[in-house]
């Protein structure tokens, strides 16, 4: 269970978000305007916060600034109305650990904390092999192993097993996928991620073990440990 | 619709047919017809009247020496005659003195038929012999016929002069008039092509063009005037249209991303029974598929805002294309078909990356869903004197031509489209990212299959 403060004038989405992050565990404390969210984030310690972009008194962008001048580099994820690309990039410049448009679904809102939070929990290990279950990855010579034998894997897929496995145990969805491993941020549709995690499955499947990424319905896919 | 003739380029010369057909070419033919004739005219009259004062002059002067001879006595008049020709005593040359059976009594004159007498009358050259005469006959009391004739070869040449003088003028002046109708013409037309050719862009979808004017005050600047005020209306009943549509897209995709999230909760409850669950997927899934149009149209709007621009950085095609390819060639190999790449190492544009990856990607996967199982998709670049077209093609159906602008259009999808998903909103896209660039995009046939090109003009 993680402590997250939620920084969000709306009321309709701070409850939205509150009870989606409830749902999944957390507990969440709100604050409406600026002022009050840089005074709680100050003062108290939490494990991650979800901040809106435009609030009254100081906005976002600044918000995220004299965090990260205060040396509190707790994780943000900044949610915004504002789509466009170069704001993503001027709202993850000013320090926010990822950008999120409004509106969003609340299981893909959840998804990208527990992916920030997972990333938090991982930071201070910057090992040169991941292992996830028998697959092990050699991050600097860019080689992969299941159950101790070699797998061959093309450029992209190498990237996307990487993605998963630093996040392995949570559902990423399908939108994560295509913005972290390829960068990009547009909907390509469901199908053409499903068909590169169809390949990555053939090469790291193993006959007689159940498939180390498993597709959750609706919601998208999750590299568990086999 | 009618399709508008095609422009051609600025480089294409004029074709004499197009200026033949130009009202400035054909007015000032007529006006300068009318000219010429009446020019003609005029000159003809001149000479007809300064022939008829020389004649009448000859005549006078034919008369006197034959009043002089008939006050002769009738007996001495061969003798004067004779005398008249030795001694070339009035200027005449030609004299003969017939009997009443014409035959010559005294003269340098044969005796001839067809002469009324009283009357002067012209013979013509006879090689050798004499030159043109104007000859008057009088008969006497006697019955013998007095022939008088004078040279008239200045009167002739004259004659001939001014025929060839002004024959060769008036084609001097029907070539001077062609020339300055063509002249008149070309400007006229160029102005008219210019005007053309945005006229097409407008069709094309380019409403930010407008109607060159240059401010003479011309039928051409009011007619332009007149498009563009035309172009201005439309413009803003289409922006008006389109705000209407963004509005309800924004204001909707809020209340309906809450409700899916609801749904989605419920769907996750633990309690929830099968059927349930499995209809609540159903209205997810139709909840997914109403917020990816909104969220297509809000992009669409979003680009056509043009904030892009400012990001606007020189991408290197390779790289991009071959990241296309990269993302794509799973799904192709899946439908068994071969995705080929065939760039230029060095070609570059300036434009956002992103944006026209999500093009390029949009246009593959499009590519990818209508070119036949095992067929063929690919993906090229070449460059022209114009500038540089990147194309994507495949070997599927195709589109008929008469539907290949309307797929452009949102929400549009050709007939073809029918089995395939989709929401109808990513061509619209692509034209949207093409149109920010100030690039064109158009279809093709591939005979078989869909050739969709983008055209990149040279940077000025």
């Amino acid at each position: 269970m993680a402590r997250i403060l939620v920084i969000e004038d709306d009321t309709a989405t701070a409850q939205e978000i509150v009870t989606e992050l409830g749902a999944h565990g957390h507990e969440t404390v709100h604050a409406d305007n600026g002022d009050a969210g840089l005074e709680k984030a100050t003062r108290e310690p939490f494990d991650l916060i979800t901040l809106d972009r435009m609030l009254p008194s100081i906005d976002g962008l600044t918000l995220v600034e004299r965090l990260r001048e205060r040396r509190i580099h707790v994780p943000v994820l900044m949610i915004s109305a504002l789509s466009d690309v170069d704001e993503r990039i001027a709202g993850l410049r000013a320090g926010g650990d990822d950008y999120l448009t409004k509106p969003f679904a609340s299981n893909e809102m959840a998804m990208r904390v527990e992916v920030l939070l997972r990333r938090q929990a991982q930071q201070p290990a910057e090992e040169a092999i991941l292992r996830v279950g028998g697959i092990e990855i050699d991050l600097i010579r860019r080689k992969v192993k299941v159950d101790g034998e070699s797998v061959r894997l093309l450029h992209m897929e190498l990237r996307l097993l990487e993605f998963l496995a630093r996040h392995a145990g949570d559902i990423v969805s399908r939108k994560i996928i295509f913005e972290k491993v390829w960068g990009y941020y547009f909907d390509p549709g469901a199908n053409l991620i499903n068909v590169h995690i169809a390949r990555l499955r053939k090469k790291l499947d193993r006959p007689g073990k159940p498939s180390a990424i498993v597709t959750v319905k609706g919601e998208g896919y999750r590299l568990d440990a086999v | 619709m009618r399709p508008l003739p095609q422009p051609r380029p600025d480089t294409e010369r004029l074709r004499l047919r197009d200026i033949r057909n130009t009202s400035t070419f054909r007015l000032t033919l007529l006006l300068g017809g009318v000219a010429l004739v009446g020019v003609v005219m005029l000159t003809v009259l001149i000479y007809a009247l300064s022939a008829r004062e020389l004649n009448a002059r000859s005549d006078r002067i034919l008369r006197a020496e034959a009043a002089r001879l008939m006050a002769k006595p009738p007996r001495s008049l061969g003798r004067e005659v004779e005398f008249a020709i030795s001694h070339n005593a009035s200027g005449l040359n030609f004299y003969g003195l017939l009997d009443p059976r014409g035959q010559r009594i005294a003269g340098n004159l044969r005796g001839s038929s067809g002469f009324t007498p009283g009357r002067a009358r012209e013979i013509p050259e006879r090689p050798g012999r004499h030159g043109p005469i104007r000859l008057l006959a009088e008969r006497l009391p006697t019955g013998e016929t007095l022939l008088i004739g004078r040279d008239i070869t200045p009167l002739v040449d004259l004659r001939w002069r001014v025929t060839i003088v002004l024959m060769a003028s008036a084609f001097a002046i029907a070539l001077l008039i062609i020339g300055t109708a063509i002249a008149l013409s070309l400007a006229p037309l160029r102005r008219v092509g210019v005007l053309q050719r945005t006229a097409q862009e407008i069709a094309a979808g380019h409403l930010e063009q407008r109607m060159p004017i240059l401010g003479r005050g011309d039928e051409l600047d009011l007619l332009a005037g007149t498009v563009n005020t035309m172009v201005d209306e439309v413009g803003r009943v289409i922006g008006q249209v389109k705000s209407v549509t963004d509005a309800i897209a924004h204001d909707l995709r809020t209340p309906l991303t809450r409700m899916r999230s609801h749904l989605d909760r419920a769907r996750r409850q633990e309690d929830v029974n099968p059927a349930t669950a499995g209809r609540l997927d159903l209205v997810i899934a139709d909840l997914d598929a109403v917020l990816e149009r909104f969220t297509a149209l809000l992009r669409i709007s979003e680009i056509e805002a043009g904030s892009r621009r400012a990001g606007f950085a020189e991408v290197s095609l390779t790289p991009l294309l071959a990241s296309v390819v990269d993302l794509y060639q799973p799904l192709a190999e899946e439908r068994g078909i071969t995705f080929m790449l065939d760039t230029l190492s060095d070609a570059t544009l300036f434009g956002d990356q992103s944006l026209l990856f999500e093009a390029l990607s949009n246009l593959v996967d499009n590519a990818i869903k209508f070119a036949p199982e095992g067929g063929q998709v690919r993906l090229s670049v070449s460059r022209s004197e114009t500038g540089l077209a990147i194309e994507v093609r495949d070997n599927g159906s195709g589109i008929a031509q008469e539907q290949r602008q309307s797929v452009l259009r949102r929400f549009d999808r050709g007939e073809a489209s029918a089995q395939i998903p989709g929401s109808g909103l990513g061509l619209s896209v692509v034209v949207a990212i093409v149109h920010l660039h100030q690039f064109t995009l158009t279809l093709d046939d591939a005979a078989p299959g869909l050739i969709v090109r983008i055209a990149a003009p040279i940077q000025p």
